[in-house]
């Protein structure tokens, strides 16, 4: 026993002394070695509005079916009471709007279901003419009378919408006049109104309210409590909207959406699928309206969306042939495991710019977090470009502040902060955080430096982040604690303020309006200024541009409000998203553009004559 | 236990016995050697020196971790950033450094050398964040073994003092405690400590164990209630009786002591169990805190990166099946040598 015990000890020793002998510090990472993997990068930058990444130069033909693959599905497909972001990939096709996208200018401003429309000098009004030949999915003419019956289902109080009535809620009257003119006047000049008036999804009346219960009220009316409180039609209304079938068209039997747009729905079985087929009566099908874009209709006979919760079960599916487009993938699976000779030869793989990004943020009413300087020396402490690099494997582009990188918004005027652990700690220290009473950890008026990171459970990314910064603060002398929590936990506790740090993706839009976020309105209550950031001069600035018409001066006013987000670095601004994605190449008219959710799936036809014409 | 005998002491013949059994002893070596990567894991795999020399002094800063952790030392000033690697670019003559076979903690992560495949200086490969596998798993190693331990001993305790008290008493109490048994396996076990697990607050291994151990104990109690129906009416527990011993005395001094072995044996194979629902939680996200290196969520780390890193799978799914056929394979072992009948 002692004798073996002897062998093992100085076997032990011996490979101490081999560990020793300069095994350390083989770094053999090619900076470049990943470049795009074998797919497309897509900016669109400068001038550039689509960019497509399929070839040019076919004939489209119709008809084919796009099998896609999606991580979650919605809980309701509610186009007003949903907040899904699943569901609005879906319901973009089957319902239209008054105004869309302009698909060379990205600005929204090219008449859909309207004709015309035009803003009264002043600013208050709007009036949309609304067109006389677009149909519903069942055949009925859609009019005016459809327009005025959905903005009344978001502004009565009692649908469950809260989230898209706030935007709504300067609205103070609508009506509709012979020459079927749909007149909508709002009490301030808001620069996002156009969109907002005219970009909420117009719902069937005959279809959600056969009996006419709104018919009665006017929409005056709907925004006088005093009316809505006294009137039990209105909340019958709103109960049964809540609950309509249309909202949860589940199994084989069930009535489908009834829309306007190129897609009908078709079926959708939870957990498994939901189902879009090509609208052949479109009232717009031989309009031009999408040009540079689409130049009818859409071409693919079927759409189905299939539920894959597993990155890499998607991935396989993909590869044995049961999916033909994955919109988004993981990293890794983008930059490692799709380049074989064999998957690039089949499949396109393409990272495209969404108009989203990531954040850390701190809660700048926790007494860490209180002084700008400690978060200016988190900003530094986080290598992000490292981050980017390794983990996002360069997906991500550096931004600065809230607004899309690419838009006009945007100052490319401010230099990020560096990454400066040094400086860092200076600031740390500027700000009275240090080791008082000698336990290694900092402290400032009896507080320990120790705060803790919440991640969402499924975000892998988040979790490299939380683990990333545990190790470096704990270097200096703070300490990180990680918390993982479930979704739905992790935003009641975002909503109620209950957090020191989250790590979180925005999505916004190409032009976008902080108060929402920024404005110390919405502190508190279950606002959305969820870190608590408060100034005075960023305030005013907010409320001013909200309402300057002008783009010129309200852009200037943002690039102001930038500064300011810079140096107070509420967030610690991460990255503008690239999403990694892969289709089959027997797709063509594969265009991506700058609104999320990166592409229109009217443009995309699958050309099933492919003998290999296109590698 | 060490009463003289004249032959053989009971150890002694169950040892002979055992060591008939050369599986057995073999995996008794093993877990010789987990139980050593156990108590000196911080030897084993550590960013930080074991000893070294700096500017005149030696330091021992890897014995320095412990003071700082349990005894509230303070690293000295030249070491508060702990970065001893980066330390090294100021060495001058004389000054030197021993690391630990494995000279990565389980938590340092280097971007630059993420996903390498097994090497000579990461023998194992290194995960996604540049983390070397080889130290996850020895620090990991810690969690498994703690888990299976303590877990085990939680419901050993448990089972033994309901199984003793239904077997003894019987009726009424008997009743009640077969009834709260049978309510507890009625639930897949997976399931409620997953639903535990979810309403927690925080999440840290002693959780995990306690949870263990709260959810386990029907086996070892049903186990040692049958025990005890079987010895108390032998006749020294009548003497015991009939001398009027008070009922704690004659179960923990004189039934439980007859009755324990084969409850122990159980809970070697309990201990594997342990590991492996603790690994299953963890490859789950349930386990252990993200920063916690385990078996489980290495596991779980490589399945987003198959098939690429099979290195990641392959060497923590190794150590998963080889603890616990190690652990089984000696339950089974001691079960043979305690089994009356094969005595010779």
């Amino acid at each position: 026993m002692k004798k073996s015990f002897l062998i093992q000890f100085s076997i032990l020793i011996l490979l101490i002394i081999f560990a020793n002998l300069g095994l350390r510090s083989v770094e053999n990472v090619d900076d470049d070695e990943l470049g795009n993997a074998g797919g497309v990068r897509v900016d669109l930058t400068g001038d550039q509005t689509v960019f497509e990444s399929s070839p040019q130069n076919l004939e489209p033909s119709e008809g084919g079916t796009l099998v896609l693959a999606e991580s979650a599905e919605p809980e309701h497909l509610n186009t007003y009471t949903s907040t899904s972001a699943a569901a609005t990939r879906v319901l973009d096709y089957i319902y239209e709007t008054l105004l869309d996208y302009d698909y060379e200018t990205w600005r929204f401003d090219r008449p859909l279901l309207a004709e015309s429309f035009h803003i009264s000098e002043d600013g208050y009004t709007f009036t949309f003419k609304i067109r006389e030949d677009a149909y519903w999915h069942d055949g009925q003419p859609l009019t005016a009378e459809d327009v005025l019956f959905s903005i009344k289902a978001v502004l009565n109080p009692f649908v469950d919408c809260a989230p898209m009535r706030s935007s709504f809620s300067k609205v103070v009257s609508a009506r509709i006049n012979e020459q079927n003119e749909f007149i909508i006047t709002s009490s301030e000049t808001y620069f996002r109104n156009q969109e907002i008036l005219g970009g909420f999804h117009i719902i069937p009346k005959h279809v959600w309210d056969p009996k006419g219960l709104l018919d009665r009220y006017t929409v005056e009316d709907l925004l006088n409590t005093s009316v809505t409180r006294e009137e039990a039609a209105i909340k019958e209304f709103a109960d049964a909207f809540n609950t309509h079938p249309q909202g949860r068209p589940v199994g084989e039997d069930a009535e489908p959406i009834i829309g306007s747009g190129p897609w009908r729905f078709d079926k959708w079985i939870t957990g498994d699928y939901m189902s879009y087929v090509r609208n052949d009566d479109y009232w717009n099908d031989d309009s031009t309206y999408i040009k540079s874009y689409s130049d009818e209709g859409a071409y693919l006979e079927k759409v189905i969306v299939k539920v894959i919760s597993d990155a890499t079960a998607r991935l396989t599916a993909l590869k044995a042939g049961e999916i033909d487009f994955i919109p988004r993938m993981r990293a890794v699976q983008y930059f490692t495991q799709t380049n074989t000779p064999d998957f690039l030869e089949k499949y396109q793989k393409v990272s495209y710019v969404v108009p989203a990004y990531s954040y850390i943020g701190w809660n700048n009413d926790k007494p860490y977090f209180s002084d700008k300087r400690v978060r200016q020396a988190m900003t530094m402490l986080i290598d992000r470009d490292s981050y980017n690099k390794y983990v996002s494997y360069g997906l991500g582009i550096p931004t600065i502040g809230p607004f899309y990188i690419y838009g006009e918004q945007y100052n490319h005027n401010i230099e990020r902060w560096p990454y400066d652990p040094v400086r860092a700690v200076e600031l740390i220290e500027e700000a009275g955080w240090i080791d008082h009473d000698g336990d290694g950890i900092r402290d400032k008026d009896g507080v320990p430096f120790s705060f803790t990171f919440s991640v969402s459970a499924g975000s892998t990314s988040s979790k490299y982040m939380a683990l990333m910064l545990k190790e470096d603060l704990r270097k200096v002398g703070i300490v990180v604690n990680i918390r993982q929590l479930e979704w739905s936990v992790y935003v009641e506790n975002l909503r109620d303020r209950q957090f020191d740090v989250v790590s979180l993706l925005w999505i916004g839009g190409l032009e976008s309006d902080p108060y929402q976020i920024w404005h110390s309105d919405n502190i508190g209550d279950r606002g959305s200024n969820y870190m608590g950031f408060r100034h005075a001069e960023a305030d005013s600035l907010i409320e001013t541009a909200r309402f300057e018409m002008d783009k010129e001066k309200r852009n200037a006013m943002y690039f102001r409000l930038q500064e300011i987000f810079h140096e107070e670095q509420p967030y610690t601004f991460m990255f503008y998203q690239r999403d990694p994605g892969a289709y089959l190449k027997e797709f063509h008219g594969v265009k991506w553009i700058p609104i999320r959710p990166g592409y229109k799936l009217y443009s995309w036809w699958r050309n099933t004559s492919m003998v290999g014409e296109s590698s | 236990m060490s009463e003289m005998a004249p032959a053989r002491t009971y150890s002694q013949i169950v040892g002979s016995q055992f060591r008939k059994n050369k599986l057995a002893v073999l995996s008794l070596h093993i877990i010789y050697v987990l139980l050593f990567v156990f108590i000196f894991a911080d030897f084993l795999a550590n960013d930080k020196p074991i000893v070294m020399r700096y500017e005149g002094n030696t330091y021992f800063p890897v014995f320095r971790e412990y003071g700082v952790k349990w005894f509230g030392m303070n690293w000295q000033d030249a070491f508060k950033s702990q970065q001893f690697k980066i330390l090294e670019e100021k060495y001058e003559e004389g000054d030197w450094a021993i690391y630990p076979v494995i000279p990565y903690s389980s938590t340092e992560y280097n971007l630059k050398v993420k996903l390498q495949p097994p090497s000579r200086a990461h023998i194992f490969g290194t995960d996604e964040l540049g983390r070397d596998v080889l130290s996850q798993m020895i620090h990991g190693a810690r969690v498994s073994l703690l888990v299976g331990f303590v877990a085990v001993a939680i419901y050993v305790f448990i089972g033994v003092i309901l199984g003793a008290l239904a077997g003894f008493y019987g009726g009424v109490i008997d009743i009640i405690i077969q009834r709260m048994i049978e309510i507890m396996i009625t639930f897949p076990r997976m399931f409620l400590i997953i639903t535990i697990v979810a309403v927690m607050e925080t999440q840290s291994i002693i959780n995990i164990m306690i949870i263990l151990g709260l959810t386990g104990w029907t086996g070892v109690a049903r186990f040692t209630r049958g025990e005890f129906l079987k010895v108390k009416n032998e006749d020294y527990v009548v003497a015991a009786k009939a001398l009027g011993y008070r009922d704690f005395r004659t179960i923990f001094r004189h039934v439980l002591p007859n009755t324990l072995t084969p409850v122990l044996v159980t809970a070697t194979f309990g201990v594997a169990a342990a590991i492996l629902i603790e690994s299953g939680l963890s490859f789950l996200g349930f386990g252990a805190p993200p920063e916690q290196a385990t078996w489980g969520s290495l596991l779980s780390s490589a399945r987003d990166t198959l098939p690429t890193g099979w290195w990641l799978t392959t060497f923590p799914g190794l150590a998963i099946f080889i603890t616990v056929t190690v652990y089984n394979l000696v339950g089974e072992g001691l079960r043979d040598a305690l089994d009356p009948r094969l005595k010779q």
